[in-house]
């Protein structure tokens, strides 16, 4: 009872810091976006398909918007991911390629707390899509092993805004852990035909970390030369799940590159008002 | 709170490894028992075929040594994947692919392509999408499909049914049909079933024990497309020892429907479905993962027998004359009065 009490006056805080914002000023809340594209190394297991490692390259571009939300933008920002990745790995004898293509969405909310003037931390919360197969090209009968997974993610993002002489540098981190979920795979020797016939009792499991994890670690620098910034950093990925005696891992290290740039959209007809206040999505 | 955010990190940083899949030794030792462990983890045939694997791994593993060379570990291998007596099991390499014959080779063939083509048609048939087709005497329509992987469409079948017509009976001849895709056995059976049937069952592994199995799934056939041409006259399958895979599938469907007749010799079975891996040197094995079961629930892994009455072997000297008398079964089969 006392923690739906609190739980109640939490809620309660956050609307009324909402009206507050409302009532104060016009918060303008311009849209953080940027797109990243990555290169690196990937090595893919999946005991489906074979049960040899397979090492090679990765691939990826993201576009990835932030932007303070509107209900409370003092202290809540939204996130938006979108992230194709294609992973080409051979194995040792080089004989053989795995192919891994995913597509991934994900959507989520932060809490920002101000530590000091110039680090921020946000804590939140996101649910993830993802799709995908893994292809073995050697293999006749099981030459896919698709996947498919809806999770809710612990996630967040630190900010760390300075300068190095006169340049303005915005390094953040950002970390996604699922926690639980939903995700597709097919039973220990089921051939994706038998699926074809039909038969679909099985496919799908609850995730949770003992049989599904991922850890996805983005750390990126945004020089600000000027209106559009120039963003480097690291992508790493650690995708592990085990059900149904089958094991898949994919990892992913990659060197991340790309622009960035906060857009605002404006009403020429209502213009800016002299009480606007630019609200930034990530500090 | 601190002893808890360190479970969590500790937590975190385990997981993951538990799921990690090390990449093994390659070494003589390490492929041998890397071949021998995807077998006794996938392979599906071990009770049917009252097969003792950890017996056959006492037997080779002795013949292993890190001194020998790549192709005395394949001989090994090889013959170790033999025991299971499975056409559907091979280890290939880039030397050498192995391969277990008997299934085919201890039978008669009881096939020849070049007496069918000449002394039956004179070399002149009609051919479309792996299908070869024409009239054959006493007003017999004549198919042949000699693999299961020519991708053919229901279009294709339609328009060889559509010339054939006037045909009083047909032949289809999967003798030396080594198999294919399923979907193809499907699309073929379509044009012969008025309403649905039952095709039979398939199941699959569960886990990594020799009895680790899913309930068997029946699976059904459906009626080609309103419109298609469809085909009720009798029908007579020609089969042989090397009639394998899909094509011992497509035997085992047709042999319960009221019209069709399998005529010829046993099939060499081959139903269960194949599944690939691979050893830590690159070599890739394929085995048989997934076990078909007949509409009536039989394993068909030894073959789909002859109908009663229709079994019939080739005559060699018969051949010398230019009659293949398996097909000449079929003729007077179709046109004798039912």
């Amino acid at each position: 009872m006392r923690r739906v009490l609190l739980l109640m006056m939490a809620a309660l805080a956050v609307l009324t810091a909402a009206a507050d914002d409302d009532a104060d000023v016009t918060a303008l809340r311009p849209v953080h976006s940027a797109y990243l594209l990555e290169a690196g190394g990937s090595r893919l297991a999946d005991t489906y398909l074979s049960p040899i490692p397979y090492e090679g390259i990765h691939f990826g571009f993201t576009y990835q918007r932030y932007q303070a939300m509107k209900f409370s933008p003092d202290r809540w920002t939204m996130s938006l991911t979108l992230r194709l990745g294609l992973d080409k790995t051979d194995n040792r004898a080089r004989n053989s390629s795995m192919w891994d293509l995913s597509l991934t969405a994900d959507w989520g909310m932060m809490r920002r707390y101000s530590i000091n003037r110039w680090l921020t931390l946000a804590p939140g919360a996101s649910t993830t899509l993802t799709g995908g197969a893994i292809y073995a090209a050697a293999n006749s009968n099981n030459p896919v092993s698709a996947k498919a997974s809806w999770t809710v993610n612990f996630t967040g993002l630190a900010t760390a805004r300075f300068h190095i002489k006169r340049l303005p540098v915005t390094v953040t981190y950002r970390p996604t852990l699922p926690v639980v979920g939903a995700f597709f795979s097919p039973d220990y020797g089921e051939l994706y035909y038998e699926i074809y016939l039909g038969n679909s009792s099985g496919l799908a499991h609850a995730a949770w970390w003992d049989n599904y994890f991922l850890l996805d670690n983005l750390v990126t620098a945004q020089l600000e030369f000027g209106s559009t910034y120039l963003s480097v950093g690291y992508h790493g990925s650690i995708f592990s799940t085990r059900v149904n005696h089958l094991t898949t891992n994919i990892f992913t290290h990659s060197f991340v590159i790309g622009i960035a740039g906060e857009w605002l959209s404006l009403n020429p007809r209502k213009g800016i008002t002299e009480r606007a206040r630019v609200i930034h999505a990530l500090y | 709170m601190m002893k808890h955010v360190y479970s969590l990190i500790l937590l975190l940083l385990v997981l993951p490894a538990c799921h990690t899949v090390d990449e093994p030794a390659d070494s003589p030792d390490s492929n041998f028992e890397a071949l021998w462990k995807i077998l006794d983890e996938h392979y599906c045939f071990f009770a049917d075929k009252d097969i003792d694997w950890n017996a056959v791994h006492d037997r080779y593993a002795p013949k292993i040594s890190d001194e020998m060379t790549r192709e005395e570990l394949f001989d090994v291998c090889a013959a170790m994947l033999d025991e299971l007596k499975d056409g559907h099991t091979n280890l290939s390499s880039a030397f050498n692919t192995s391969y277990y014959r008997e299934w085919w080779s201890a039978y008669p063939q009881n096939y020849s392509a070049r007496l069918v083509e000449q002394c039956y048609f004179n070399f002149n048939y009609l051919s479309t999408a792996g299908l070869q087709y024409g009239f054959i005497s006493d007003n017999i329509g004549y198919i042949r499909y000699s693999s299961f992987s020519s991708p053919v469409g229901s279009g294709n079948i339609g328009n060889a049914l559509y010339y054939l017509r006037t045909a009083t009976g047909l032949i289809i001849d999967i003798r030396d049909n080594g198999g294919g895709d399923l979907t193809n056995v499907e699309t073929l059976v379509s044009h012969f079933i008025t309403e649905p049937v039952l095709a039979g069952y398939i199941c699959h592994k569960t886990g990594p024990g020799h009895d680790d199995f899913s309930e068997p799934y029946a699976f059904y056939y459906n009626p080609a497309p309103e419109g298609s041409v469809m085909w009720t006259k009798p029908v007579a399958v020609l089969t042989n020892r090397s009639t394998f895979s899909a094509a011992n599938n497509f035997a085992s469907i047709m042999s319960l429907l009221p019209q069709v007749s399998i005529v010829g010799a046993t099939t060499g079975g081959g139903s269960g479905m194949p599944f690939n891996s691979e050893l830590p040197c690159g070599w890739h094995v394929r085995f048989s993962a997934c076990p078909i079961y007949d509409a009536q629930g039989h394993l068909t892994e030894n073959g789909v027998e002859p109908s009663p009455g229709c079994a019939v072997d080739l005559d060699p000297l018969q051949a010398l004359d230019g009659h293949d008398t398996i097909i000449d079964f079929a003729i007077s089969l179709l046109t004798s009065p039912q």
